[in-house]
């Protein structure tokens, strides 16, 4: 009994998102959103949650994920035109190869904290763009992008609408698991208190680099997977999966949704992608000058994101319900 | 024994001599205190111990090990924990949660990839840190944000962070600076209560608290040590009032 009752208090959150996730093509039509908005945001929120292992844990703001997403996402597609049309061997190298790089990048950026760390993010990013349009255009496609990708497969399964939404949706919920499993492990103790103080930490017996080096690293699996997913559900590669502005976009999405609660970036997500794609379209031309108030506002009166505006909620309610 | 050896260390900040030549045995369980005017050196050499600075020449032997060339993160594994001038805890996390980091680095040591672990194989080890927390008087404080704690408490947690994973040396750097009287004297009284079996360095400017705690005083000025006794021979020593006063006044 008590377990049980452990088991739904400690994986709330995780059934909570799988709920709203399996069940979003069932009402995500009738706010407006079409059919593939659906996927691209479960894909988001792989990306968005394993961000937030990093930037919420650790406090290191980095600013080019996109490396990760978009590297994964060329050898994904590589890999689909070169080898086979099986998702499987795919991904799996993709994500392989990203990690790698991501071990390469961590070893080299974590040796600075604060705005450094972010800026040499930054240029690393930018140095894998220009790579992917340049000196490695024979394989990317350079400015056009990588096309001519085959259908992807599952085996026997065509992996086309409704099918790439559920496994999309079931690998958004399995990883934000993980995510919470992490979060509750005497790793993510550490992580978070890298975030609060790191000479104590590193005073207190811990290797405190090792443990930056490990959030990089899940954080950027996170990423590959999340790019290689954008892949099946689109064949297509554009060089702007590994630009600066892809991974300016997932830092907004973070802040918006909340930093550090794991479920608060991948709100940030949906709502970022959800605005972007339909109310974009009602509120014309001005919707970045809207989204970037939105932003502001966000930032000034609830730099908590939107979790904190929940939190406060609910602080409402109880006290009201305890007043009365 | 000596539980620490400190052995001709040097140390230069550009033309500025911090340490020279320092000679100093910690002997295995007695609170040896560090005296001494400001810039004298006194913290500059609780850094060297802790592996924050690099001396220019000398070693230092903790039980036998070398410390220099070791990182602050094995330097606490192998025994040494420090107790900052201001406060250093986890200020966002709450009580429990920054005795608990100490505890897992006991049993993990420096890194441990057990990312998936449960709750169930952590709970005798946040056990162990809620009767640390308790031992310290904290238990109130239990779930508290560490950062909100008074600065008297805030103390006491970090002291409790400190001998979570049982050190065996205790470095203090002016435990009670800034302190009231009060406070002063429920830190001299936690101090004194500690388990005999750890060694204590206390850096302190306060008399009454080196009086109260020390077996050995060391004395140190312009980076050398001066003088050396029972908290009795340094009373009246004359290099010790020199030090202190200026050679007019004596």
């Amino acid at each position: 009994m008590n377990q049980q009752a452990s088991f739904w208090q400690h994986n709330r959150m995780v059934l909570m998102f799988a709920a709203v996730a399996l069940t979003m093509p069932l009402w995500f039509p009738f706010i407006g959103g079409y059919s593939g908005l659906d996927t691209k945001i479960m894909i988001f929120c792989i990306f968005l949650v394993g961000f937030d292992i990093l930037l919420g844990f650790t406090g290191y703001l980095s600013f080019g994920h996109a490396a990760f997403f978009g590297i994964s996402a060329y050898v994904t597609g590589i890999m689909l035109k070169g080898y086979s049309d099986n998702i499987l061997p795919a991904m799996f190298v993709a994500v392989i190869a990203a990690t790698l790089v991501a071990v390469v990048i961590g070893l080299l950026t974590l040796k600075r904290t604060g705005i450094y760390f972010s800026i040499l993010t930054l240029a690393f990013a930018e140095m894998f763009d220009s790579m992917a349009m340049a000196m490695l255009q024979e394989w990317t496609g350079g400015e056009n992008g990588l096309t001519g990708l085959p259908t992807p497969m599952l085996f026997d399964l065509k992996m086309q609408g409704a099918t790439v939404f559920y496994f999309s949706a079931f690998m958004a919920i399995g990883l934000f698991y993980v995510a919470k499993r992490i979060e509750r492990s005497p790793v993510g103790l550490m992580m978070k208190a890298i975030k609060c103080n790191q000479t104590r930490l590193e005073y207190t017996g811990i290797n405190a680099r090792k443990y930056k080096l490990l959030a990089f690293i899940i954080s950027a699996v996170y990423a590959a997977i999340a790019g290689s997913l954008m892949v099946v559900y689109e064949p297509f590669v554009g060089h702007e999966f590994l630009g600066w502005h892809q991974s300016g976009e997932v830092v907004i999405m973070s802040v918006i949704g909340g930093v550090g609660t794991l479920v608060g970036p991948m709100i940030g997500a949906g709502f970022m992608l959800y605005f972007e794609n339909v109310l974009s379209v009602n509120l014309g031309e001005q919707w970045l000058l809207v989204l970037g108030l939105i932003f502001m506002a966000v930032v000034v009166f609830m730099p908590g994101g939107f979790m904190e505006a929940v939190e406060r909620l609910k602080k409402r309610i109880f006290t009201t319900i305890d007043g009365e | 024994m000596a539980i620490l050896d400190i052995h001709q260390v040097s140390l230069s900040f550009g033309g500025l001599k911090a340490l020279q030549n320092v000679h100093l045995k910690i002997e295995q369980g007695t609170t040896h205190a560090l005296i001494g005017p400001n810039g004298a050196g006194k913290s500059t050499l609780l850094n060297v111990l802790t592996g924050m600075l690099k001396p220019d020449d000398g070693s230092v032997m903790f039980d036998g090990k070398p410390l220099l060339d070791v990182n602050s993160f094995d330097i606490n594994q192998l025994g040494i924990a420090k107790v900052f001038q201001t406060p250093s805890i986890f200020p966002e996390m709450t009580v429990l949660q920054n005795v608990t980091i100490p505890v897992f680095a006991a049993r993990d040591g420096s890194f441990c990839l057990n990312m998936l672990q449960g709750r169930r194989k952590q709970r005798p080890l946040i056990e162990f840190a809620q009767e640390q927390i308790c031992e310290l008087g904290l238990e109130n404080h239990m779930y508290t944000l560490a950062g909100s704690l008074s600065r008297g408490d805030k103390r006491r947690l970090e002291m409790a962070i400190c001998l979570a994973n049982k050190p065996r040396l205790l470095l203090l750097d002016e435990p009670t600076a800034g302190m009231a009287r009060h406070e002063t004297e429920k830190t001299i009284e936690l101090l004194r209560g500690l388990n005999g079996n750890i060694t204590k360095v206390i850096v302190e400017h306060d008399m009454n608290v080196v009086f109260s705690l020390a077996d050995k005083i060391s004395v140190l000025s312009q980076g050398q040590i001066i003088a050396e006794g029972s908290p009795d021979e340094i009373k009246g020593h004359p290099k010790v009032i020199e030090a202190y006063l200026g050679e007019a006044q004596v």
